[in-house]
């Protein structure tokens, strides 16, 4: 009888552990999944928050933005890029290696968001990186633009030349 | 464990871009989708997913089905798993899967064994990995693919497959590394001839060469090399790869532990030494190593035969363990006080999260620093310490969102105040009112313009006395022709003295005239301009007036909307904080009191060692007494 009741005992024991165990990695699982959950929401909410931010701090009339593209050049590696509009530095940026790689993928990259009066103004935009042999190369491109009552883009080009095997630095304006 | 050895070395390679399909803009100008692959490459996930949500909102065509891969890719890289293995597995159970081209399918396939095989799912990760058509992989992925179809293989499929993945592996590449490495563990667990298993373990040192930490990588290949053939009681072939790690690596304290138990397996007591106190030295007694070296050299000094000095460093670990004991207890107590775990998430670099980034673990001068690093060895407690440290981050992030809504909001009641002003100013009708009443009087002054100088000989400008005078000339005249008709007495004489006069007269009208005309055209320029400037003022304060409602009408709701969601979601991530926190915590405790439960087995294995060798010293000496006695 003693036995009966020690074995009745045990099996209750490993039942009711059994169901807590399983009870504790489903609440470790949920917690993870909801842990996926808060973080597709809060980029949600990111989103929205630029959204928000573009119209309101960029609205069309004014809007005015610079990108930066770079086509695979075998010769050129770039590091940094001042922009100076109307005779003023606007911003500038430091690359990272990965981001190098990101502009070789095909990336494009919104350097300048920021807003501008109709009329006539100048963009500078300094390049600096190295070449192959690790030369540094430092470029300065100038574009001379008119901006009228519409969003303005610029792309500071960065294209591989082949007949000399260099690259080739440009402002083109987006239409 | 050995199988967990494998997986820590590979898991700081599976970096964001090599999880990535080498997709080069497909068009030009894009640059929405432009951005979005930028953001991807440059390891920017939370924004790539944004720029990828936008392009599918914008109904953009002609991307196929890449932005479901970059899409999951993403969310890999934010540590969402979950969402990205629902998307593999709709990407590729998707009937219209057939259109997909062949590469960006075998890479889907290929990303979503490896997200598989990083999961531990490896029985997964092989039916994915079979379904790779290698041919169709892109040229910089084959190498990863074919070491993972080798792991795969060698450890949940037929083995003998995977020596075809290996020899397919270029021998440059970092991946003929791991592969060898797997393939020697593979071969430790299969009971394969130990000569092979060396071989296998020196080509994959051999091969090291290609790897970015390559004295790292051999130190990790020469410790697991070490520590089978240690356990295989193959001490001499364990003494020659343990004598090559380094001693200034990560794996010091384990290889010189392993070294000084493989040289007392070959019974050099003597040299055994040397390593275990060397490790002693120089490193924390936290390290568990050491622990354990603390408990093992007196054992030796006693195998040596220096029982007093055995029982000299039986006392010195005793007070050790008292002390590892405390440690333990008071990292213990700031765990539960936030002194541990909350200054390691304050110095997190903002903005960057996600399962690629690391969490940094420096603590100087922070008495859990060593503790922190031993145990961030163990792969589980690094997933849920970045899931931690991911959470903190966002709640950051959520907080500077937040400020920046208030900015907003603040930014456009100064806008509607500035509204307000120009409407409340009427300076629309003000410059209205000035601008007509400026043009009527240069109308005006128009009208008397030309009426002043209609004639050019001046008399339009002539003073009233000189138009008298004038008047009187043109009299004097008529009289003189009406008397030159009546008589001859008229002299001639009378006609030139009048036209002298009246020369004079009109002489000085016409200097007026020319004077007065020069500067009547200078007055007219300077209303002319006053009227062009009145004008520009005018349409500047009309644009005003049009542009300043848009500028913030509309955007009070969303901005009140847009905070409440925050405030919501700020809430949830506390709460969900707080539970993972929790989770972190206890597995720090459980951690902890395992230490602390070791520690207490060595301290009483030590007490005991002690007291026995106290009790054979004490009886040797009172023997040697007796004897001098008798």
């Amino acid at each position: 009888m003693k036995a009966i009741y020690s074995l009745a005992s045990s099996l209750v024991l490993f039942v009711s552990l059994c169901i807590s165990f399983s009870a504790y990695a489903a609440d470790q699982a949920g917690l993870d999944a909801e842990i996926e959950e808060l973080k597709a929401e809060v980029i949600e909410l990111n989103r929205d928050l630029f959204d928000l931010e573009e119209q309101l701090l960029y609205p069309a009339t004014t809007s005015f933005a610079v990108f930066v593209s770079m086509d695979a050049v075998p010769d050129f590696e770039i590091q940094a890029v001042k922009l100076n509009l109307d005779e003023q530095d606007v911003t500038s940026h430091i690359y990272r290696a990965e981001q190098v790689e990101a502009l070789r993928r095909g990336g494009i990259q919104k350097i300048y968001a920021g807003n501008l009066k109709p009329g006539m103004h100048s963009l500078k935009a300094e390049i600096v990186g190295k070449d192959r042999d690790g030369r540094p190369v430092k470029r300065m491109v100038v574009a001379d633009f008119g901006k009228a009552r519409s969003s303005k883009y610029l792309e500071v080009k960065i294209s591989n030349n082949p007949n000399q095997n260099k690259p080739d630095f440009a402002i083109v304006e987006w239409k | 464990m050995r199988w967990f050895l494998c997986l820590l070395v590979l898991a700081p390679f599976a970096y964001g871009d090599d999880l990535l399909p080498d997709e080069r803009r497909s068009i030009a100008r894009d640059p929405i989708y432009g951005q979005a692959l930028y953001s991807l490459h440059a390891g920017e996930y939370d924004k790539a997913l944004g720029f990828n949500y936008q392009l599918r909102k914008q109904g953009r065509k002609g991307y196929g089905k890449i932005l479901d891969i970059h899409e999951a890719t993403a969310q890999l890289g934010l540590g969402m798993s979950q969402h990205a293995q629902k998307q593999y597995k709709r990407l590729l159970s998707d009937s219209r899967v057939s259109f997909l081209p062949a590469p960006a399918r075998a890479q889907a396939w290929f990303y979503m064994a490896k997200h598989f095989y990083n999961k531990g799912l490896w029985a997964s990760a092989l039916t994915a990995m079979r379904k790779v058509n290698s041919a169709h992989m892109a040229a910089d992925l084959k190498d990863e693919y074919h070491f993972l179809a080798t792991t795969l293989e060698l450890f949940k499929g037929k083995p003998e497959k995977a020596d075809k993945h290996i020899l397919a592996i270029n021998p440059d590449s970092k991946w003929a590394v791991y592969a060898y490495m797997n393939l020697a563990v593979s071969y430790t667990e299969r009971d394969v001839h130990i000569s092979k298993v060396e071989a296998v373990f020196n080509k994959a040192l051999l091969l090291t060469s290609n790897t970015e930490k390559p004295e790292a990588l051999a130190d990790k290949i020469n410790l697991m090399a070490g520590k089978f053939f240690y356990a295989t009681g193959r001490g001499r072939s364990a003494i020659k790869h343990l004598k090559n790690v380094s001693l200034d690596g990560a794996y010091t304290p384990k290889a010189l532990l392993t070294y000084g138990w493989a040289l007392t397996e070959q019974w050099q007591y003597h040299d055994a030494l040397q390593p275990w106190y060397m490790l002693k030295t120089n490193h924390s007694a936290l390290n568990q190593d050491v622990q354990e070296t603390l408990i093992a050299i007196p054992h030796l000094l006693e195998k040596l035969n220096a029982k007093v000095m055995a029982l000299g460093a039986f006392d010195y670990a005793t007070e050790q363990f008292d002390d590892i004991y405390r440690q333990l207890g008071e990292s213990a107590n700031r765990l539960n006080t936030g002194k541990f775990i909350e200054p390691l998430m304050k110095q997190q670099v903002p903005d960057r999260w996600g399962a690629f980034e690391t969490v940094d673990l420096s603590l100087p001068n922070h008495p859990d620093q060593v503790y922190l690093k031993d145990v961030m060895s163990q792969g589980y407690f690094q997933g849920e310490l970045k899931s931690l440290r991911d959470l903190h981050v966002m709640r950051a992030q959520l907080k500077f969102d937040m400020a920046d809504l208030n900015a907003f909001e603040q930014m456009t009641k100064i806008r509607r105040d500035e509204y307000n002003i120009i409407k409340k100013e009427a300076q629309v009708s003000k410059h209205r009112a000035h601008l007509s009443n400026l043009k009527s009087r240069y109308k005006k002054l128009l009208t008397r313009i030309d009426i002043a100088f209609k004639n050019p000989d001046g008399s339009g400008l002539a003073s009233e006395p000189e138009k008298d005078q004038l008047a009187t000339f043109k009299d004097v005249s008529k009289q003189i022709g009406q008397l030159s008709k009546r008589s001859s007495l008229v002299e001639s004489s009378y006609r030139d003295r009048l036209r002298r006069v009246e020369g004079v007269l009109k002489w000085t009208l016409s200097e007026r005239y020319n004077e007065r005309k020069k500067q009547v055209s200078q007055n007219l320029a300077l209303l002319e301009n006053k009227i062009r400037q009145a004008n520009q003022q005018y349409k500047a304060a009309q644009f005003a007036y049009q542009v300043a409602p848009k500028t913030f009408k509309g955007f009070k709701n969303k901005i009140k909307t847009l905070n409440r969601t925050y405030q919501k979601q700020l809430t949830k991530l506390d709460r969900v904080y707080d539970k993972q926190r929790e989770k972190v915590g206890s597995i720090v405790k459980v951690d902890i009191k395992k230490r602390q439960q070791r520690v207490m087995d060595y301290q009483l294995q030590a007490r005991l060692a002690a007291a026995r060798l106290f009790d054979e010293t004490s009886n040797k000496q009172r023997i040697v007494t007796g004897e001098v006695r008798q």
